[in-house]
């Protein structure tokens, strides 16, 4: 007997039902367990998104009166690059959702199409790489629109242009997965660490032969021409970018003459056409590769044998393990043993290293320009603050559910001769120590490359280890008090409520470092400079020498405070603890 | 209903299964021994479509799965050893969305999900997310999944794990009960008592090869030990190296 099969449109209908269900469960139940962290999140999405909409708007009326010919240029070096992450971005993206999920195990055991089980990732994935575009698009492009006093049409066919837009980087990121895994089963690692290390030597050329090579002086006219002509070359027809720029600069075109106005808007009107068909033509692409490929594709990745190479004692183990004793202490162990599974876990390393990496860039850029020495004392304080918040994000993300994930594990460290304590300082120990050596080379490279003197510097670097301990302290006593031992996922756990509120301490504690060296080294660059101080005793006071030990001082014990005030805390919680 | 003709799957230069041959008639429970990486898992996934064997085919009710992909499906029900359920969906959700997948009439489909959720005792959580499951209910709820399109062939990874004694009751008798009116059964586990209690037939698979197939008191016949209980044959029959007190029953 021949069951009955479901077509096309009602798989669609189904996987599109199912996702809705989802998402309305999940929004559903995050209200009503997570409400505050919900809150936090609409609160500091509203924010960013009004402060990028200034931000822009103020942008676009000096370009508008100064320098209105360099938007159409301007537009398609964003959109340019962000076509280009894009891809990259659903590329891994669909290799984890089509290859690597549990959910496209399961769903290639049902009598589904394999264009659909793609379909349903692809949107999924679409979904993820794209919501960064419309959140900092949407604000660049209405705050272009209102500068420009444009007509109601560009307004209305500005969601039409970025959701057709964005199916076009994350259709071709789709193909080149299954292309990949498709032909290169084996190889698929190494293509994609090649294609990654291209893209990444693509963009770091770029940006140098684009703002580093110039001849001129920074930011002088000359240097933004020169600028401005290498741009030029994102400017090619055949770029669904080039559409893209030049629709929504055709829709934002305003005349008097009702002909002119006219004719715009049906430029623009041909501009979206053209990217809808092709975002079409390279959805239907993307389905046929899927037809062909996906489930040869998955048997071959399911059969491929994994890597048993034998893993070598590494020498930093050893060393750290037994070094000056003949048996390990029990903490150091433990640290080896986070170090190991650190090392072997992609996500984290590779995370931390792009991160780091991509501000070790920006920094060693900072040799560029010329700045005033209250300018530079700025740009340094602010930099201490961001290496603070990226820190904070790795030790939220990875360091916070490290205690919870001990969960699955605790009967084995829970039966082992050791206190419990040694498992919450062994995990500070990894924490602090990892962080501070990246962390301090940041901090001086920055302040180098910005020529600030040495006692800043000094300053700056007293600023970081104190950072360090407080982010790291937070995070591990945190994780120990609020532990989640149901949760598997890491990414989960920190996205929980004692994530979020490790997340908030950690940032309050950055500002207030930074608010109180950044206030007292800048008066004293000021005094010292002989410019004039606002006429307030208390100003002058903080602004001198004293003032400035004072700040270390408070800094330092604020440091302490944030450090063994909340791992106090944790000891005492899991020593209680019974999971 | 079920056949491997010659299915071979390798990993690589290893070969995890080496020319199966094998069929299973309708309203047999079949039962696939063996030790740890010896073929069991490649081979499930090769009849549950997750894999393509290297060489031969593999057919579900006279469907390849390979190239009949979706005919073959629709006629399988899989409970694998790791369920996997969408813990954003309630169980009574995920129900109607296999309803959905299998095409089940909208007038049926109701009457269907709650005959299911009957059976097997889901009422208490069948209104709460999947996340909050233990993994014994988690467990029923993908058997009630898997039983709700009457399915001509059904394929069980280590069905009893997580299960509590009533459920595994529940599901034993419905074995019984279906295999009467006719579903293939497909089974792979470690528990030989399961096997010996519940299994028409059975396979003890080595290496990559079935070093036997045939009921237990067949096995019982042809493998020399003294103590014959399933679990002496078992051991016998898995040792390395491979006894070779068996007489001709290598069917590989």
């Amino acid at each position: 007997m021949q069951r009955q099969l479901l077509e096309v449109s009602q798989e669609n209908t189904l996987t599109r039902k199912l996702r809705r269900t989802i998402v309305w469960n999940l929004v559903r139940s995050t209200i009503h367990k997570s409400r505050f962290r919900f809150g936090l999140v609409l609160a500091l999405s509203t924010i960013f998104w009004t402060a990028t909409f200034c931000l822009f708007y103020e942008s676009f009326i000096f370009i508008d009166s100064m320098h209105a010919e360099v938007m159409s240029l301007l537009f398609n070096t964003f959109f340019s690059a962000l076509m280009l992450m894009m891809i990259f971005s659903t590329a891994i993206l669909m290799y984890g959702g089509l290859y690597r999920s549990e959910e496209s195990k399961f769903l290639l055991t049902c009598p589904l199409r394999a264009e659909a089980i793609h379909a349903h990732k692809f949107i999924e994935a679409l979904w993820f790489s794209s919501w960064g575009f419309i959140l900092l698009g949407s604000p660049m492009l209405i705050s272009y629109g209102i500068v420009r006093e444009a007509p109601w049409s560009f307004f209305a066919m500005l969601l039409p242009f970025m959701v057709a837009f964005v199916f076009i980087p994350a259709s071709l990121g789709s193909i080149l997965c299954m292309l990949v895994v498709a032909g290169l089963p084996r190889l698929r690692l190494h293509a994609f660490s090649v294609l990654f290390a291209a893209a990444t030597f693509a963009a770091l050329w770029l940006a140098w032969s684009t703002f580093g090579s110039t001849q001129s002086q920074a930011l002088t006219p000359a240097w933004f021409e020169e600028t401005l002509s290498r741009l030029a070359m994102t400017e090619q027809v055949f770029l669904p970018s080039w559409w893209l720029s030049s629709g929504l600069l055709d829709a934002a075109l305003r005349n008097d003459s009702h002909e002119i106005s006219r004719q715009s808007t049906f430029e623009a009107l041909k501009f979206l056409g053209l990217i809808i068909a092709n975002a079409m033509l390279l959805s239907l692409m993307a389905s046929w590769v899927a037809r062909w490929t996906y489930r040869k594709g998955y048997s071959n990745l399911e059969a491929e044998m994994p890597c048993k190479k034998r893993r070598q004692i590494f020498w930093l183990d050893e060393l750290l393990a037994h070094g000056g004793s003949k048996y390990g202490h029990p903490i150091r162990l433990l640290l080896v043993k986070d170090l190991q599974v650190f090392r072997r876990d992609v996500t984290q390393w590779s995370q931390f290293a792009i991160f780091f990496g991509l501000l070790a860039l920006y920094f060693y850029n900072l040799q560029s320009f010329n700045y005033s020495n209250a300018y530079a004392s700025l740009i340094g304080h602010l930099n201490l603050a961001v290496v603070g918040l990226i820190l904070s994000t790795f030790t939220t993300r990875f360091v916070f559910p490290s205690i919870s994930l001990e969960g699955r594990r605790f009967w084995i460290l829970g039966l082992l001769p050791i206190h419990r304590d040694q498992i919450i300082w062994a995990k500070f120990l990894f924490s602090f120590g990892g962080g501070l050596i990246p962390c301090l080379g940041l901090i001086f490279l920055s302040d180098s490359m910005l020529g600030l003197e040495q006692k800043t510097i000094y300053v700056h670097l007293a600023c970081c280890i104190a950072l360090c301990g407080g982010l790291s302290g937070i995070a591990v006593g945190m994780g120990a008090c609020m532990p989640d031992f149901r949760e598997s996922s890491p990414a989960k756990i920190a996205a929980g409520f004692g994530g979020t509120v490790s997340l908030v301490l950690s940032a309050l504690f950055i500002l207030f470092v930074v608010i109180t060296v950044g206030l007292t080294s800048h008066l004293n660059l000021l005094r010292n400079a002989g410019s004039r101080l606002p006429d307030n005793p208390i100003l002058w006071l903080i602004g001198g020498s004293g003032g400035l030990a004072a700040s270390l001082v408070i800094i330092m014990a604020s440091g302490l405070l944030a450090t063994f005030a909340p791992l106090f805390l944790g000891i005492r919680a899991f020593r209680q603890l019974e999971p | 209903m079920i056949q491997f003709e010659n299915a071979t799957r390798k990993y690589g230069k290893k070969i995890a299964v080496s020319d199966l041959e094998l069929t299973i008639p309708a309203g047999e429970l079949f039962a696939l021994l063996g030790p740890n990486g010896a073929g069991k898992t490649t081979t499930i996934k090769m009849l549950v479509g997750l894999l393509q064997p290297s060489r031969g085919v593999v057919r579900v009710c006279g469907h390849d799965l390979v190239s009949e992909t979706r005919s073959a499906h629709s006629r399988l029900g899989y409970v694998p050893d790791e369920p996997y359920l969408y813990d954003k969906l309630t169980g009574h959700e995920f129900l109607r969305f296999i309803a959905g997948m299998y095409r089940t009439p909208k007038r049926l489909t109701q009457a269907h999900v709650d005959r299911e959720i009957k059976r097997f005792e889901l009422q208490e959580f069948a209104d709460d997310l999947a996340e909050n499951y233990s993994l014994g209910m988690r467990q029923r709820l993908i058997f009630a999944a898997a039983f709700l399109h009457d399915p001509d062939v059904l394929v069980l990874d280590e069905p009893m794990v997580g299960l509590d004694p009533r459920s595994v009751r529940i599901v034993k008798d419905l074995l019984k009960e279906k295999t009467t009116e006719g579903m293939t059964v497909f089974m792979s586990t470690h528990t030989l008592a399961m096997a010996e209690e519940m299994a028409d037939r059975m396979g003890i698979m080595v290496q990559g090869k079935i070093k036997f197939l045939g009921t237990v008191s067949e096995l019982r016949e042809q493998v020399d030990v003294e103590n014959k209980s399933l679990e002496s044959l078992y051991l016998q029959l898995t040792s390395i190296p491979p006894a070779d007190q068996i007489n001709s029953t290598d069917k590989t």
